[in-house]
């Protein structure tokens, strides 16, 4: 198996004074492999969002370094890091995060705009994945005509219509009842069978956890225990 | 195409807010708009009351003659100076005059003027002579016949019919001539200048009575059927009668002060647009800026998937743009209906004087294609100036901390 995006001793701190310092992730070494369901769990502060935004590029790592296929995107900023998480990363948020004004269709559509796909080719993709996601005859409608799990079912069109070699998920069912989490979970799995999509989320509800095929437990920014299942 | 229609909808997220921005921009425009077609209406009354008075648009002396009127500089070559002008097409009238200090006296009172001998029948078309009679007639010719400004005919104490002594120094010989004329006509120019100071007589009289000969005239006044002709130092005339021996000048050159007012109305046109569009502009700056803190997850999201900083600073520029086009478009229409209403019905000053010239005429507003083009061409560029800083503040915004509001 390859590793699709691998940490090297990934550290990042907050504060610069010793004693206040705060540990978000110390020192974290993970490899995470082409198609895994993977989750990061772990108590609320034990720092699963921060190595989700170092892991993801949206924040860069006090020390250490986090490759992506072979690119240390650690050292990457402004327009190059954006291209890269725009063509290799897919980003699904706990509070849904669609542009309000924009339709569903709009906003699955949007992504492909930055990555210059012609126009023929959004509709046809954008319609795709809206049949993926079991959301054919919503496209028109707002993110606010929308429930909490349709609107978290259009994130994860959004993020994997640009096609990205990994899908980052902060909590994806965290504002979603216990029904819709497990039906949105359920879709995340058909869909990383189906396609070999990587996936790595976060959680810290059980239920959710246990579709994972790998769990890394946190806690206090340091990895506790990897379990593969 | 999305982008643009992302930056349409982003603008009526908060109507209330983007339509007292869009009012902001829009009244500042109309301001500048109706207060230019003031100003320019203001500058056409008084170039109308420095040119339709008696100076025309532009005049013809002897080299020298304007520096203290000396009665002995005169042009000797009168027809065929006159005869130049006839020949030319771009001029509408033209008129010779003699010029001439002169002690005023009546039965009652004596006092210093100017005594002007016009051509009756050309003055009719080329100064405001004739419309000034107050009481009276006009000159028809004879020789005793003399207009008084009504000040000047209050100070002396006569009327119509009285008798005016003219003493003045002949041409060349500076020998003392005096003649006897009858008031034919009282003026009111409205200039305090002209109905203190002039007396008009027909110019065969004062000719005569200076001991000049037909040929000899100190001045042509000319007025051109395009007004703007005075103002180009190219013109025919100005080429042929500027030379050792004559000078020709334009209204602009012989009213100094006037062309230093109109360079300052200009400028205050100028100075008033800066200060409401600065004044709008913070207002764009604060109405963007408050739009960016209510969005900033959502700067955060879309960074996050893949926004380019710069594409962030295209965004906000395009809703900074369609704000200034909207404004703009009410900006133009509302300016269009204040500048219609002060041009059909203009404002009223009551007997102002400016500058030493009546300005008793209502000011009519006055459009010119510069309101609608280089105006709001300005209100665009400056609000997207205007948007430039918080643009840049909105391109800045780090994912992970944006999306600390909503994760």
């Amino acid at each position: 198996m390859t590793a699709v995006i691998s940490t090297f001793e990934v550290c990042r701190y907050f504060g610069d004074d010793q004693e206040t310092m705060v540990k978000a992730v110390d020192r974290v070494s993970i490899e995470i492999e082409r198609g895994e369901f993977t989750a990061i769990v772990g108590p609320s502060g034990s720092g699963k969002t921060t190595l989700l935004h170092l892991l993801g590029g949206l924040d860069n790592p006090t020390s250490g370094s986090v490759e992506l296929s072979g690119t240390n995107i650690a050292d990457m900023s402004g327009a190059t890091l954006s291209d890269f998480r725009r063509d290799h990363i897919g980003f699904i948020f706990q509070s849904y995060n669609l542009i309000p004004v924009f339709s569903a269709e709009e906003n699955i559509e949007y992504i492909m705009l930055l990555q210059g796909v012609d126009a023929s080719e959004r509709k046809r993709r954008v319609a795709d994945m809206l049949q993926q996601v079991g959301l054919e005859g919503l496209g028109n409608r707002r993110p606010n005509k929308l429930s909490g799990g349709q609107q978290q079912r259009v994130a994860i069109a959004r993020a994997m219509v640009s096609r990205p070699q990994i899908i980052l998920a902060d909590e994806p069912t965290a504002n979603l009842d216990s029904k819709n989490g497990i039906a949105l979970l359920d879709l995340m799995k058909e869909l990383n069978q189906q396609s070999k999509m990587t996936f790595v989320f976060s959680t810290h509800d059980e239920k959710i956890m246990s579709r994972a095929s790998r769990l890394i437990h946190m806690h206090d920014g340091e990895i506790e225990l990897d379990e593969l299942r | 195409m999305l982008t643009i229609k992302l930056a349409f909808r982003n603008l009526f997220r908060n109507t209330r807010r983007t339509i007292l921005t869009v009012m902001l921009i829009a009244l500042s425009l109309t301001a500048l708009i109706a207060v230019d077609g003031v100003m320019r209406g203001m500058l056409t009354l008084l170039v109308e009351n420095v040119t339709g008075t008696i100076g025309g648009d532009a005049q013809i002396h002897r080299v020298g003659y304007r520096e203290n009127l000396d009665v002995d500089l005169f042009m000797e070559n009168a027809a065929e100076i006159e005869r130049t002008l006839q020949r030319d097409t771009s001029l509408k009238s033209y008129s010779p005059r003699v010029i001439s200090g002169a002690m005023i006296s009546s039965s009652y009172n004596v006092a210093a003027g100017l005594l002007y001998g016009i051509d009756a029948e050309r003055e009719r078309s080329t100064s405001k002579v004739e419309r000034a009679v107050l009481r009276g007639e006009y000159l028809a010719g004879g020789d005793t016949e003399l207009l008084i400004g009504h000040s000047l005919a209050e100070l002396l104490e006569v009327d119509l019919g009285d008798r005016i002594v003219l003493t003045l120094s002949e041409t060349i010989t500076g020998e003392l001539a005096q003649a006897l004329f009858r008031i034919s006509g009282i003026l009111d120019f409205g200039m305090r200048e002209l109905d203190d100071n002039f007396v008009f007589i027909n110019i065969s009289a004062a000719r005569k009575t200076l001991a000049m000969t037909d040929q000899q005239t100190h001045e042509f006044v000319l007025t051109f059927l395009n007004p703007e002709d005075a103002e180009n130092p190219e013109h025919g005339i100005f080429q042929q009668f500027n030379n050792t021996e004559t000078e020709a000048l334009s209204w602009l050159d012989l009213n100094k002060e006037i062309s230093f007012i109109i360079e300052i109305m200009a400028y205050s046109s100028l100075m008033i647009g800066a200060v409401l569009f600065l004044l709008a502009s913070l207002g764009v700056i604060n109405s963007i800026f408050m739009s960016i803190y209510e969005r900033i997850y959502e700067f955060g999201v879309i960074k996050a998937i893949g926004t380019r900083p710069s594409e962030i600073v295209r965004l906000i520029l395009w809703e900074a743009l369609l704000l200034a086009l909207i404004s703009c478009v009410i900006g133009m229409l509302l300016g269009f209906a204040v500048g219609s209403w002060t041009a059909a019905n203009g404002i009223g000053l009551g007997e102002v004087e400016f500058s030493g010239i009546a300005m008793g005429n209502n000011i009519f507003g006055e459009f010119h294609i510069s309101q609608f083009t280089t105006f709001p061409f300005f209100a665009v560029l400056l609000t997207l100036a205007a948007a430039l800083y918080p643009a840049r503040f909105a391109a800045k915004i780090v994912p992970s901390e944006a999306l600390q509001r909503s994760l």
